[in-house]
């Protein structure tokens, strides 16, 4: 029972995790139709250009420009993987370019951070807490604080500030924002920003706890289409759900069956969700007007 | 205020619109009637950004918006409650008139008083202000077009643009429409009216014009169309 | 095929044929057989990415189960290859159709998604199940052995010649059926698609279907091939080739994936040796400076366009000279090659070529076959498959409501349409007529309600369910398939009349050829009858307005309906046309089907219509004959000062 436990406490961190990068998934989908299949390695970069930075100053000052640099990323693939190809009549050209992108990312990043995996110095004590028997990482808890944190702050922002609300009522009807005077090729561009800014915060946040290097995007970018996919493309808080299942599915997984089945059960809930209920868990399916 | 010449446009390779002409002078009420199909909302979209015209051109206060993206040109002026309403669903009633100032609330249009324009819209729509929390999904028809109109005149506009607001309407809210048309009228509004009820739009209009097969075949003041006996007989029917 | 195409493919073969004896080196025709497998691979895929438009990104995962399955059966049952090969083709397609189902059945990027997962999953899986595939050991097997004859480099090349070849003529003959027909056309409007019949789900799990069973021939061939297989070689960055070089081939054409298959087996070769590298990447940024001089002197690509793709292929070259070992970048090569094909090629290097060759010599680019048939006025009429059995109304909707949030576009509307009758539905804008409609043939299914048509109960059946049920209809925003000629069109419509299988498809079979010059007949008869026989060959995209709305009814008559739902057939035709859709109307009630018409053309309505039904605000207001109709006070009212307009 202590360690059934000890799987669903470490799948939580994991989950969240998931649950940050599908949140960014959302973001670009409800603007744009299109997410960024490179979202994985706007985590990789974010984490490794924190690496580089964290060795000049703390962690906490690295955060902040860590940020500015997703969000700058983030435009980069908007701007050639993208907004190209909204204009031309392919409906899946953003697949293959921002794939391209991602691809391209990967390699770079080999060559200027070496393909060994590197070590992400810790920010907080690496002495686990004890929680009636059951250990926690203190940077686990900021895993789950940091994510909750980080969305948030932008469900307040679509909520609250009129740019948020502009950035809803573009992902309600494109054309109509247009005409509410809302610029809605830069609302897109922003989501792209914000998505890829998200990812490299989590990034950061995930560093310390696992092995960095150029190939630890690749797999979190894909469980997390998972996540996105049972939380629903269009539904908010359903990601945190999803990924807290996937999270602890997959723990439980890799201890119970092994550790080389523990990918499978994505794929499984994947396929699943999509058999049973397309539009995802929580998400509510439109009946669109022809 | 608002001029339109020679507008062409097209849908892919089939051109709708075979050059119009249509003028709204400040302050006045021209309505553009026609049977379905003859290229009323069409027009309106080549306005306002929607779709690109083909060719000609389209002037706002002097001021040369043809082919602009829809954005720039509601920040130069002109607000458009577009056909089928098309409201922000996810969003609030309020939310949704506050979208409709956004060129004040950020940039490209004169601030002014927000508040107190959001309050005088929700005097003219009362059924608007108790639903003012309500997402606007949730609304009705009728009530989503005075969502419509009031997001629109929330830009404090030069030019409002209507595009059918009577569609889809019961008869008893088509006449609320009508009665607010000519509350807007007596403010001293300009308005540009696309509308399926002929003899309701020349009633509140000053001018108008007949679009057929995308082009304008008769024009004048609404009175003398009133009394036409060929716009009588093909768009006024049985009633008048 | 013209006669100059199939001299061309005979002496194609030939040459492939000789090509052992012209290079004897083993290393050679071991990189020819991978080229050949490659290209199998790649003809299924184009029928995924090139046709019906959905990106796999787990082809190289079905090219590793076509492969282990091949293995293994060898492995642990001995297995040969004769049996194995038809094996992994089943295996394969049977994963194919795992992804498919659930992920096609919404709009939207889930099947890149759902492969992308199952590709990283099935490397996992192979390493993980060591006792069924040895893991990363890997499992060795040997070519096959023929009546004692084994079967060594060379002689394995003829077999995948063969099986290359074999594929080529499948495909093929599938592309140019009415499978390949459907394919297009559910990708050219989709909701048309559905509504003729024509499922936009079916067919687009049957194309991944097929191209994962061609994977696993390719695959198992790949097995025998390389005697050796381990789970590493089926990885992303295999699945990244076969997408480079789908797109980078030519989609839509069987050349191009033979041009794909060459250059993504050559490119880890050019790679590698940098001079080589260094030779051919300057020859490209040369052509490419010299072809862009060439399109701005002719006026036809500005400077700014040609700038940044110009500018790429340099810097491509440059950078093969700065650098010592570019292998090490092949990714990001691969990743700036595929934004280059997808932002300027992207048809491929064959549609660049076709492009050109259409330029200078049209005549010699077929871009539809010419299909002559002669109609008549027999053929237009056909036994429905549904004959009506109902003895009272033949479609009846009860208490309808559609709400779309907190709008309510049809309250609790009832309507019976009887049998042999022509059954008007007239109303002001947003009364609610095209809600119905699309209500009708399963486009929205009613929040309540019960449709029931000849004594079955469909509501909330799909479109093309509900179109073999026998109900069509036409669009009020033409829903044709642009690309297609006006008889395609019409095949489309046709469809359901093909009762062959895939197997007579490709062996055009009697029964094949049968139905085919059946649906050729009746096609030609049903633009008869619209008169469009003229315009048969016409891409119906380039059809002036309205014979495209003539051509849609010519489509949906095609269906062989008992009901045929038009919606504003008349609007935007002249006066004269009206009168012959008109005519055409009361024929086809003559003939026995049952036609509710949606019009604004109040002429048309009074003078066709033996039933009229008003709606207003979402319901129905009056009901009854034209007169009583017209005549109606809550009909006047409803069209005060509007609607009730002449032609």
């Amino acid at each position: 029972m202590e360690i059934l436990a000890q799987l669903v406490v470490s799948g939580i961190a994991l989950g969240m995790i998931y649950a940050v990068i599908a949140f960014g998934y959302q973001l670009t989908f409800a603007t744009s139709s299109t997410l960024n299949f490179g979202q994985g390695e706007a985590l990789m970069l974010g984490a490794l250009v924190g690496l580089t930075l964290v060795g000049h100053m703390s962690y906490w000052l690295m955060i902040p420009l860590v940020l500015v640099f997703g969000a700058l990323q983030g435009v980069f693939v908007e701007r050639i993987g993208v907004r190209p190809t909204l204009k031309t009549k392919s409906e899946f050209g953003w697949i293959m370019t921002t794939i391209s992108l991602a691809i391209i990312f990967k390699n770079v990043a080999e060559n200027i951070w070496g393909r060994d995996d590197l070590m992400f110095p810790s920010p907080l004590p690496t002495a686990p807490l004890q929680f009636f028997g059951i250990r926690v990482l203190p940077m686990e808890i900021l895993v789950v604080v940091g994510a909750l944190a980080i969305m948030l702050a932008v469900e307040i922002f679509n909520r609250k500030s009129i740019y948020g609300k502009a950035v809803v009522a573009t992902s309600n009807d494109r054309d109509a924002a247009g005409l509410m005077g809302i610029n809605t090729s830069m609302v897109i561009t922003f989501s792209y920003a914000l998505s890829s800014m998200i990812a490299a915060f989590a990034g950061v946040l995930i560093a310390p706890l696992t092995l960095t290097g150029a190939t630890m995007g690749v797999v979190l970018g894909l469980k997390a289409f998972a996540v996105a996919i049972i939380g629903g493309l269009n539904s908010g808080m359903g990601v945190i759900v999803g990924g807290l299942i996937l999270g602890i599915a997959e723990t439980t997984t890799g201890y119970y069956l092994s550790t080389g089945y523990k990918d499978v059960p994505g794929l499984l809930l994947l396929l699943l969700v999509l058999a049973i209920k397309p539009a995802g868990m929580f998400g509510k399916s439109v009946i669109k007007k022809v | 205020m608002l001029q339109i010449q020679n507008l062409h446009a097209a849908y892919g390779k089939v051109e709708v619109l075979h050059g119009i002409s249509v003028e709204v002078p400040k302050g006045k009420v021209v309505t553009l009637i026609g049977s379905n199909g003859a290229g009323k909302t069409t027009t309106m979209r080549a306005i306002s950004g929607m779709i690109k015209p083909v060719s000609g051109s389209v002037t706002l206060n002097g001021k040369d918006i043809t082919g602009i993206t829809s954005d720039k040109i509601a920040r130069a002026g002109l607000a458009h409650s577009p056909e089928g309403r098309r409201v922000f669903a996810t969003l609030s009633v309020s939310d949704n008139l506050l979208l409709g100032a956004f060129p004040r609330l950020t940039f490209g249009r004169e601030r002014g008083d927000v508040p107190g324009d959001l309050a005088r819209v929700f005097e003219l729509f009362p059924r608007l202000k108790e639903r003012e929390n309500q997402l606007a999904g949730t609304l009705s028809g009728g009530e989503q077009q005075m969502l419509a109109m009031g997001r629109a005149l929330m830009l404090n506009p030069d030019v409002l643009l209507l595009d059918e607001p009577s569609m889809g309407l019961a008869p008893l809210l088509v006449k609320e429409v009508f009665r607010i048309i000519s509350e807007l009228k007596g403010r001293g509004i300009t308005m540009l009216l696309v509308e399926q009820f002929a003899a309701a739009a020349l009633d509140v209009a000053d001018y108008g014009y007949v679009l057929e097969n995308g082009r304008i075949s008769v024009h004048g003041p609404a009175e003398q169309l009133q009394h036409d006996p060929a716009v009588k007989a093909a768009y006024l029917g049985a009633a008048h | 095929m013209s006669m100059l195409k199939k001299v061309s493919v005979v002496v194609a073969i030939a040459v492939a044929a000789m090509l052992p004896t012209v290079w004897p080196n083993p290393y050679y025709i071991h990189l020819m057989v991978i080229i050949g497998i490659y290209a199998i691979l790649l003809l299924g895929l184009d029928i995924v990415v090139g046709y019906v438009g959905e990106v796999s990104l787990g082809h190289a995962a079905l090219f590793g189960i076509g492969s282990y399955t091949a293995g293994v059966l060898n492995f642990q049952l001995g297995v040969p290859f004769l049996l194995a090969v038809p094996a992994s083709i089943v295996v394969t397609a049977v994963f194919g159709a795992l992804l498919a189902l659930p992920a096609l059945r919404v709009n939207g990027p889930y099947l890149a998604m759902v492969t992308l997962a199952f590709g990283t999953i099935i490397q996992i899986l192979i390493n993980e199940m060591d006792f069924l595939t040895n893991g990363p050991l890997g499992i060795s097997l040997r070519k096959p052995v023929f009546f004692g004859h084994h079967i060594n480099g060379t002689d394995y090349y003829y077999i995948v010649l063969f099986a290359l070849v074999l594929t080529l003529f499948v495909v093929q003959r599938i592309l140019k059926s009415h499978l390949g027909r459907a394919f297009e056309a559910l990708r050219d409007s989709p909701i048309a698609s559905d509504c003729m019949g024509v499922s936009v789900y079916g067919y687009k799990v049957y194309a991944f279907v097929l191209s994962a069973g061609i994977a696993g021939l390719a695959g198992s061939l790949f097995t025998y091939s390389e005697e050796y297989i381990s789970p590493n070689t089926y990885n992303f960055e295999l699945t990244i080739l076969f997408l480079l070089a789908v797109i980078m081939g030519g989609r839509k054409t069987r050349t191009g994936p033979i041009l794909g298959a060459i250059i993504i087996v050559m490119l880890p070769n050019v790679l590698s040796d940098i001079e080589l590298f260094r030779t051919i990447s300057t020859a490209i940024a040369v052509f490419m400076a010299v072809y862009s001089v060439y399109a701005v002197a002719t006026g036809q690509r500005t400077p700014k366009q040609l700038a940044l793709p110009l500018l790429v292929v340099i810097a491509l070259a440059v950078s093969g000279y700065l650098m010592q070992d570019i292998a090490e970048q092949r990714l990001t090569i691969f990743g700036v090659m595929i934004l280059f094909v997808v932002y300027y090629l992207p048809n491929g290097i064959m549609g660049f070529l076709r492009g050109i060759v259409l330029k200078v010599k049209p005549h010699w680019i077929h871009r539809h076959e010419e299909i002559h048939e002669h109609g008549d006025n027999q053929h237009v009429w056909s036994v429905p498959e549904h004959p009506v059995t109902e003895q009272g109304y033949l479609l009846e909707a009860r208490n309808i409501i559609m709400q779309f949030g907190g709008l309510r576009a049809l309250n609790e509307v009832n309507l019976k349409i009887s049998k042999g009758s022509v059954h008007g539905l007239i109303g002001p804008n947003g009364s609610g007529k095209s809600t119905m409609m699309n209500v009708l043939t399963g486009i929205y299914k009613p929040t309540a309600g019960e449709i029931e048509f000849n004594g079955k109960l469909i509501t909330g059946a799909s479109p093309s369910s509900i179109a073999g049920e026998g109900i069509a209809r036409t669009f009020q925003n033409v829903q044709l398939f642009g690309e297609m000629t006006a008889i395609e069109n019409v095949l489309v419509g046709l469809h359901h009349s093909y009762r062959h299988n895939l197997l007579d498809v490709v062996f055009h079979t009697p029964r094949c050829r049968r139905e085919k010059n059946a649906a050729r007949v009746r096609a030609a008869s049903l633009l008869k009858f619209v008169g469009l026989s003229d315009l048969a060959n016409e891409e119906a995209r380039n059809l002036p307005y309205g014979k495209q709305r003539l051509l849609e009814i010519a489509r949906a008559m095609a269906l062989n309906p008992s009901l045929l739902l038009l919606d504003e057939p008349a609007a935007g035709l002249t006066a004269p046309d009206i009168k012959e859709l008109m005519g055409m109307i009361s024929k086809i009630r003559d003939h026995g089907i049952t036609v509710i018409l949606i019009e604004h053309h109040m002429d048309v309505v009074m003078s066709i219509c033996d039933t009229v039904t008003v709606l207003d605000f979402g319901q129905k207001i009056a009901e009854g004959t034209p007169a009583t109709v017209q005549s109606d006070e809550k009909v006047i009212e409803a069209y005060l000062g509007g609607s009730a307009q002449a032609a």
